[in-house]
């Protein structure tokens, strides 16, 4: 097995925004960058930016991203010594860790244990039981009869949810408010799970319907210490995808701070944790129920960056070389970071995918502004991969400034070529509930599961309309020949 | 960024547009646009169907799932076919009632914006 060490070449298994930030940190270390690509994927920023790109298969994820053998052998034909695997594909991939560390190579993230023993819902669970963690209360034992199932319900406290063992989609799946429905709620369960799964065994679990979504980022060092990173609050998701993220949480005082910062970092240090990782909590009526713990670099992990002003990815690099870390023993987190994701989507389609030619971008730079992006115009954005195209980060002294400063830079952010979900994020950062801090995960369901109306245009704007398409002429103003700025375009 | 210098309501406005394949781009208060140059509304609104019974694709992307064949009598709102694009998927539904006369989509393919998958015609009265 590669033991940590100093390495000079470092591969990236991965594609978009998260590889041009990992080929940043790693060549203002020093390192050299290898980019392990699809081959669609040699227009974008990524491309353009590392050392060294290999072609590792065709562009289904299946052939490319997620092959760990096209992976490796990419790497070692670059005379890579070390593997970041970002987020998403292979990041969480035991056997892809283990397989990197058994070619002589370093593999920037946790140990295969690590992710074996969290990415396994049922061993994370039993873990964070042992470590005197809080999991959400439930049921899933053998005893089936429906006395000892309305004991157990009772036990839990209710509203309890009844769900079969076997199954999916919502089918044999019961909401249960009080002990007067319970009994006929629990068998027509039952019968709903024998008719639809072949089985007619319920697992029984606490109902929580107004929780927020938090999240701890921990960090454990060479020395074997974990380091816990303060929370991020993430509750604005639809269908469990999340659109804005924030640190720090406006939910919690010192108090539960203190205390979900403790449990994270006590059943990180108990499973010797090594390198970044996430672990994520539901909080509802000020308790905090264990949901499951993320073993890579997250998605928002900027916001975190921004109020302690740390750079996790360098830390990941410094730590597989088996260097110490500089940081302060105790962290101040400063002012409020909020982060949008961008998603290639028809705002006025009900978020449908939008997929194109990227025909011309523009990120207003500004003090607090920070923004992660994959693409340049004359890109592709296709089908093929996430819709994220890019994430908006803003950081300012209070949480309210952040949001005001957010709204400014994406109405002066322009993106043509693809839709993107812009006017929805504006309507949510407009929103009471979001401006007051206590959206819960139901928050885009219960206000924008319809989706935007379009709005008509004006007379006025319609002239605009009509003198810009005249100005502009019959003909397109860009294209790969004949654009008036194509040196923005192509491949360097 | 190109920019685009008009008069508006008696006042010089530079505004960053482009056009490409038919269709404008432009970013005007805070937001950006796209018009068919032909046709002055938003592009948006209309989902899917464009006339009754004509099921198309509502974007590029693959057909996972095929629910439909020719000659079946089907409900408004019964999913016909299942896409996926960008991991995400969609179920297009019925629009009406009615006999499918038509099944272009086939398993596994790759589909484009626009491409017509199912057409529905009116139930036959026997």
């Amino acid at each position: 097995m590669a033991r940590p060490r100093r390495f000079e070449k470092l591969a990236i298994a991965n594609r978009g925004e998260v590889a041009v930030r990992i080929i940043r940190a790693a060549q203002e270390l020093g390192i050299q960058t290898v980019l392990l690509h699809s081959s669609v994927d040699e227009k974008s920023a990524a491309y353009r930016l590392a050392d060294e790109t290999v072609c590792i298969g065709e562009a289904p994820s299946a052939l490319s991203y997620l092959n760990i053998e096209a992976n490796i052998q990419g790497a070692l034909s670059a005379g890579c010594e070390a593997v970041h695997p970002g987020f998403g594909f292979l990041s969480e991939n035991a056997d892809f860790a283990e397989k990197v560390a058994e070619a002589g190579m370093i593999f920037v993230g946790p140990t295969p244990e690590n992710i074996r023993l969290f990415g396994d819902k049922i061993s994370a669970k039993a873990h964070v039981e042992k470590s005197g963690g809080p999991t959400i209360p439930g049921y899933r034992g053998s005893d089936q009869s429906i006395e000892r199932l309305l004991q157990e319900c009772e036990q839990i406290g209710y509203p309890v949810i009844c769900k079969a063992a076997a199954g999916g989609g919502g089918r044999g799946l019961k909401v249960i408010r009080n002990k007067f429905d319970a009994p006929e709620l629990v068998k027509s369960a039952q019968r709903e799970a024998q008719s639809a799964f072949g089985s007619s065994v319920v697992f029984l679990e606490k109902y929580l319907e107004s929780a927020k979504h938090i999240e701890v980022q921990v960090f454990g060092d060479v020395s074997g210490r974990v380091t816990p990173l303060f929370e991020r609050e993430c509750s604005v998701q639809r269908r469990h995808q999340k659109i804005i993220e924030e640190a720090l949480s406006p939910s919690l005082d010192d108090e539960l701070r203190a205390q979900v910062n403790h449990v994270a970092r006590d059943l990180c240090e108990r499973a010797g944790y090594q390198g970044a990782g996430t672990v994520e909590f539901l909080l509802q009526d000020n308790k905090f129920y264990f949901m499951e713990v993320n073993t890579r670099l997250q998605v928002e992990h900027p916001v975190t960056e921004l109020v302690l002003g740390i750079d996790l990815v360098k830390a990941q690099l410094i730590t597989a070389m088996g260097q110490p870390l500089h940081w302060p023993k105790q962290f101040q987190p400063r002012g409020h970071a909020i982060e949008c994701r961008l998603y290639a989507e028809e705002p006025y389609k009900g978020g449908i995918p939008s997929t194109g030619r990227l025909l011309a971008a523009e990120w207003p730079q500004g003090p607090g502004r920070r923004f992660e992006v994959g693409f340049e115009p004359g890109d592709d954005i296709t089908a093929n991969y996430d819709p994220m195209i890019a994430k908006v980060i803003v950081w300012d002294e209070t949480r309210i400034r952040a949001i005001q400063k957010m709204k400014r830079v994406l109405s002066e952010t322009v993106v043509f070529g693809v839709r993107t979900n812009i006017p929805l994020l504006q309507k949510i950062l407009s929103h009471d509930e979001f401006l007051s801090g206590t959206m819960t995960t139901r928050f885009f369901e219960a206000h924008f599961n319809k989706g935007l109306e379009a709005p008509e245009y004006s007379r006025g704007e319609q002239q605009l309309i009509n003198m810009l398409n005249s100005k502009l002429g019959a003909v397109d103003t860009v294209g790969p020949a004949s654009s008036p700025w194509s040196h923005s375009w192509g491949r360097r | 960024m190109k920019w685009v210098e008009v008069e508006f309501q008696g006042k010089t406005v530079r505004v960053p547009a482009v056009k490409h394949q038919g269709k404008l781009w432009f970013h005007w208060q805070g937001e950006t646009h796209v018009v068919e140059t032909s046709v002055t509304r938003r592009s948006g609104g209309e989902k899917g169907a464009t006339h009754p019974g004509v099921l198309v694709a509502p974007m590029p992307g693959k057909i996972t799932q095929v629910r439909v064949s020719k000659d079946d009598l089907v409900k408004k709102g019964q999913a016909l076919v299942v896409m996926e694009a960008m991991k995400m998927e969609y179920t297009l539904e019925a629009d009406r009632d009615g006999k499918v006369t038509e099944v272009n989509a086939k398993l596994g393919a790759q589909v484009a914006l626009s491409e017509v998958l199912v057409r529905i015609g009116e139930a036959s009265a026997e």
